[in-house]
């Protein structure tokens, strides 16, 4: 697969659990999917990387009570993102630095990213020494800026190296290798690259390679 | 059920003093009672961890390197204590790769 946001957070997830010679750390995070928006609320998100850091011991006896009072109440009221994010501010500021990985925040409902942001300021302000990775689709750098004004942004395409690698594991598990000779994978990978090395990959690599791939009764 | 897949401490590097311990969250953990698989329902039915697994299982080894290179990575999660650098936002397109190419 290219390199995408996703590729990209759980590399950098990977990346920091790997990480040795530094202090305590605990990393959480959440991948957004458009596909469970619904249940993807500010509280529903904040609510799972809390899950993560208390989840890892016993658990606390404030989240206990808070689960019980909640029970008692209304048939069981859910946490709400102003309890959520009071637990979690404590949570962090009692731990020595806590990273917050949250991949494609355009899959959040619009509604529900401003909460989430506004939680995620608030966590900093109390605990500066946190760390939040967060990708998603151009069109939110504006709402992330808001909020969070210092974010340093970092745009993510997939560079020749990457597409040439994508192509060559591609390549190596083809399914028909008789249809393939030398020449034909040197030119696959030659047109491709000097194709994309100036356009925005994405639907424009699927339609370079289906010219070339009808060009050489291929497919 | 006591069987929640969520959470685990994972610690790297015991027993040598100049490495941290790391704790990722993405593994699984088996709750001590039903209660606390409760509180951790209750907290949020989402649970990220088998997504990463599939993410990060997936993924190419090599591709994607170059940003873990860069001063804006390298200085975002090496820096101590408050700084100027501790927010990334990495933007582009989710799913290039496996929305048009599969």
């Amino acid at each position: 697969m290219l390199l995408t946001t996703r590729n990209t957070s759980s590399l950098v997830i990977d990346s920091l659990c790997d990480q040795e010679g530094k202090g305590d750390t605990i990393v959480t995070g959440l991948y957004c999917d458009f596909q469970i928006q619904q249940e993807q609320t500010a509280a529903n998100i904040m609510g799972a990387i809390l899950k993560q850091l208390v989840g890892r011991g016993d658990i606390p006896e404030y989240l206990r009570h808070a689960f019980q009072a909640g029970k008692r109440n209304f048939g069981g009221r859910r946490p709400r993102l102003l309890d959520v994010t009071e637990m979690l501010r404590n949570t962090i500021a009692s731990l020595p630095q806590v990273f917050i990985c949250l991949d494609a925040l355009d899959e959040c409902l619009p509604k529900h990213l401003p909460d989430l942001l506004a939680s995620l300021r608030d966590i900093l302000r109390e605990s500066p020494k946190t760390r939040i990775f967060l990708t998603g689709r151009p069109h939110v750098t504006e709402d992330i800026q808001r909020y969070l004004p210092k974010a340093v942004v970092i745009p993510i395409s997939p560079n020749t190296d990457d597409i040439r690698d994508y192509l060559e594991m591609r390549l190596d598990k083809d399914s028909e290798p008789d249809a393939m000779n030398d020449d034909l994978r040197a030119d696959i990978l030659r047109i491709i690259l000097a194709r994309t090395s100036d356009m925005c990959v994405g639907v424009s690599l699927i339609s370079a390679l289906s010219v070339i791939f009808t060009y050489h009764g291929y497919t | 059920m006591a069987q929640n897949t969520h959470t685990l401490s994972v610690n790297m590097g015991d027993g040598n003093l100049h490495s941290g311990n790391i704790t990722s969250s993405f593994n699984s953990y088996v709750y001590k009672t039903d209660e606390d698989a409760e509180i951790m329902r209750w907290l949020s039915p989402l649970d990220p961890s088998n997504r990463h697994q599939g993410v990060s299982t997936e993924r190419l080894d090599g591709v994607g390197n170059w940003l873990l290179e860069t001063n804006e990575f390298r200085e975002w999660r090496n820096s101590e204590g408050a700084a100027d650098n501790v927010i990334l936002f990495c933007s582009g397109n989710p799913g290039v790769g496996k929305t048009y190419l599969r």
